[in-house]
């Protein structure tokens, strides 16, 4: 197996001496993990709201994923509560020293974390890696395929890795003339590709969590499909409407029946409050909406939850509502209530991704299914799938109600 | 090491791209295991799905009932609920409400915690119960010794299997052999099987040895204890038999047992990481 020693972007950890000084916890912080393989990039953004403190956790110019904060003494806690996950770190001086925690099945996943007051060096981005590059991810001579697509971002370079069924959203990092190192943190997401450019191709080791490294290769897009299609992977029953009902956030059932999907054409969203991706994919489909709406079309979001218990549920839709100031109906569909229609969804088969959009004709049938989302970091990705939708759409409100 | 203070300027100028950054002494101190030990211990004592707390492990299979006391799984408290799986989607039927319970996360039901997790058509449920069990043993483990760090190269599988194992926490998994290391135990060479393991993401595996020894079933739990191989910079790993942990079955007996893998038992005594004190050993520990 190949293996590289890896270009990190960020190295010679920079020990300055300095009088031990608390610094406010307010500002920008540039932070790492230190991972296996090298140490993983992102920043803090600390502010203060409504008495308290929250931190926006940064990959470049995206910044989401808010955490409480809570000093006590020199103690500073990071609750990143959506996904169950903290930073609990000692304050020492400017500087911040601890462990980023999540909970797996297995018992706490620990990777040191440490930071200090300021913000990472912007670079230049690469000219070398700029585009899109066909990737391999080699396991045990297994071999899985990856569209890796680099640009150049307002604070450097910016990444998209997209597999089978979607993209991880926005990596942020550096390089020289010839390599490159992205990473991605986001409360739960520890992601790090880097990587050099070798005569046409692409190597590098994609690191994901504390420890697990795949070496990839890849070369320049040729224009043929690499990945699977999003409509290959997940299909349905096209022969009957789509049948469901759930609580919307009020607890009023909503069916196909409602009176304000019939006729129209109806792009259901099943999405979670949870899945990076499906934040990605909102301000589109919002667009969607606005151009759309008025000729007969339709939004429904169903979302599944991370309880499924709807008092813990519904607000953090509510919370995914006001954020995007969604104006369609949206329904908390981990919790039905009328048990026939709960089977709704077994009308997919193959079911993969979050989100999984379905776009249903005015008679309500199921006409096509793409499962993921390649979100704006995916460039020309991104930009067909929105081709496709408004095509989809387009052919959809020109039938017959 | 510490990100130096004031870092704006200063560090525009000392950090720059591309250059190496040492190899983090994770994983190989003292300090970093002592750590673990300790966050492993808290996650133990206080976390809603410690094994501490498991009171049912069950495969799901055609469906089960749940909570009277005539149940397949009788719950106090618990009104009559069924879990069924169709299509590899779980769901949880309280009369005339029915739930679909995501793989790996939690669901309230009662006082109880529910959990499900596996591959569809090999799902179990895990039960956790409100608090930990009383008779719950303390963990043990053997002084770190720096000798029991080992730097070994993975020799990869020429033709990798798949393989169905058990993950520490009694868990069927489809996982792929990734292939053997060496190791030199005093002044035998030993060789030992490494099966790459679905991680937490997607994107995640863990390279996991697991392995029988002199210890096992005397100090040691007698089935055997995981290990991970802990990637290097250099292309290598280091098996830190420090790092060496119990599989959940010896922390409670609900828990399935994950079986020895073939050609993994070392005659060798690896007083290293976790020890048992329960109850199956040949020799009881006083």
């Amino acid at each position: 197996m190949n293996t590289l020693r890896l270009p990190v972007l960020l190295a010679g950890v920079l020990l300055a001496a300095a009088a031990p000084r608390q610094a406010s916890m307010t500002g920008r912080w540039r932070a790492v993990l230190d991972i296996a393989g090298g140490a993983l990039p992102f920043e803090l953004s600390v502010t203060t709201q409504g008495g308290g403190l929250v931190a926006s956790i940064c990959n470049g110019s995206t910044c989401a994923d808010q955490a409480s904060v809570t000093v006590t003494g020199a103690r500073v806690l990071f609750d990143i509560a959506d996904y169950a996950a903290t930073i609990t770190a000692e304050r020492r001086g400017d500087s911040l020293i601890g462990v980023y925690q999540n909970v797996g099945r297995n018992g706490p996943r620990s990777i040191p974390f440490r930071a200090s007051k300021g913000t990472w060096p912007r670079s230049r981005p690469p000219a070398a890696v700029l585009g899109s590059w066909d990737a391999w991810y080699l396991t045990d001579q297994r071999r899985s395929p990856r569209v890796l697509h680099f640009t150049a971002g307002a604070e450097g370079l910016e990444a998209a890795v997209t597999s089978n069924t979607g993209d991880l959203g926005v990596f942020w990092g550096g390089g020289t003339a010839d390599s490159f190192s992205v990473a991605r943190f986001d409360g739960v997401s520890v992601y790090l590709l880097a990587g050099r450019l070798v005569g046409d191709t692409l190597r590098g080791v994609f690191h994901a969590g504390l420890r697990t490294q795949t070496p990839f290769v890849a070369v320049r897009t040729t224009g043929a499909p690499h990945l699977t299609a999003p409509t290959a992977l997940t299909s349905a029953d096209t022969t009957a409407p789509f049948r469901f009902s759930f609580l919307d956030l009020d607890g009023r059932p909503v069916s196909q029946n409602d009176s304000r999907l019939a006729g129209k054409v109806v792009l259901v969203d099943i999405f979670g409050s949870w899945c990076v991706t499906c934040h990605e994919a909102t301000p589109d489909l919002l667009d969607l909406y606005k151009q759309y709406q008025p000729r007969g079309f339709e939004i429904l979001g169903l979302g599944y939850e991370v309880t499924g218990d709807s008092t813990s549920d519904n607000p953090q839709i509510r919370r995914f509502r006001d954020k995007f100031r969604i104006p369609w109906i949206l329904l908390h569909a981990g919790a039905s209530v009328v048990e026939e229609t709960a089977a709704s969804l077994p009308q997919l088969r193959g079911f993969t991704a979050y989100p999984t959009t379905l776009f249903l004709g005015r008679d309500g049938r199921i006409r096509e299914v793409y499962a993921g989302f390649r979100g704006p970091a995916t460039g020309a990705q991104h930009t067909r799938q929105l081709e496709d939708y408004r095509r989809i759409i387009e052919r959809l409100l020109r039938e017959a109600p | 090491m510490i990100i130096g203070p004031r870092g704006g300027r200063m560090g525009a100028v000392l950090v720059f791209l591309g250059a190496a950054l040492p190899c983090p002494a994770e994983g190989q101190s003292r300090a970093a295991v002592e750590r673990d030990r300790t966050a492993f211990a808290d996650w133990l004592g206080s976390s809603p799905i410690s094994p501490w707390r498991a009171v049912v492990v069950r495969s799901i299979g055609t469906g089960l009932s749940i909570g009277p006391d005539t149940a397949d799984i009788p719950l106090t408290g618990v009104t009559s609920a069924r879990l069924t799986e169709r299509e590899g989607r779980v769901l949880l039927r309280t009369g005339s409400n029915e739930l679909g319970l995501a793989r790996g996360r939690i669901q309230t039901v009662g006082g109880w915690r529910l959990m499900v997790n596996g591959t569809p058509g090999r799902t179990t449920v895990t039960v956790f119960g409100p608090a930990p069990a009383r008779d719950h043993k303390k963990l043990a483990y053997y002084g770190y010794l720096p000798a029991n760090a080992h730097v070994v190269t993975l020799r990869a599988a020429s033709a990798p299997r798949a393989q169905r194992l058990m993950t520490p926490d009694g868990v069927e998994v489809e996982a792929t052999e990734a292939g053997t290391i060496e190791l030199r135990l005093g002044a035998a060479r030993r060789s030992l099987t490494v099966m790459r393991l679905p991680g937490a993401t997607e994107d995640e595996s863990e390279l996991e040895i697991y392995f029988r020894d002199g210890t096992s079933g005397k100090t040691t739990y007698p089935a055997g204890r995981f290990v991970a191989l802990i990637p290097r910079s250099d292309g290598r790993y280091l098996l830190d038999f420090n790092r060496a942990r119990n599989p959940f079955c010896a922390y409670n007996t609900v828990y399935p047992c994950p079986s020895p893998w073939r050609g993994n038992s070392l005659s060798e005594a690896v007083k290293a990481g976790e020890r048992y004190t329960g109850g199956g050993l040949e020799v009881p520990v006083p």
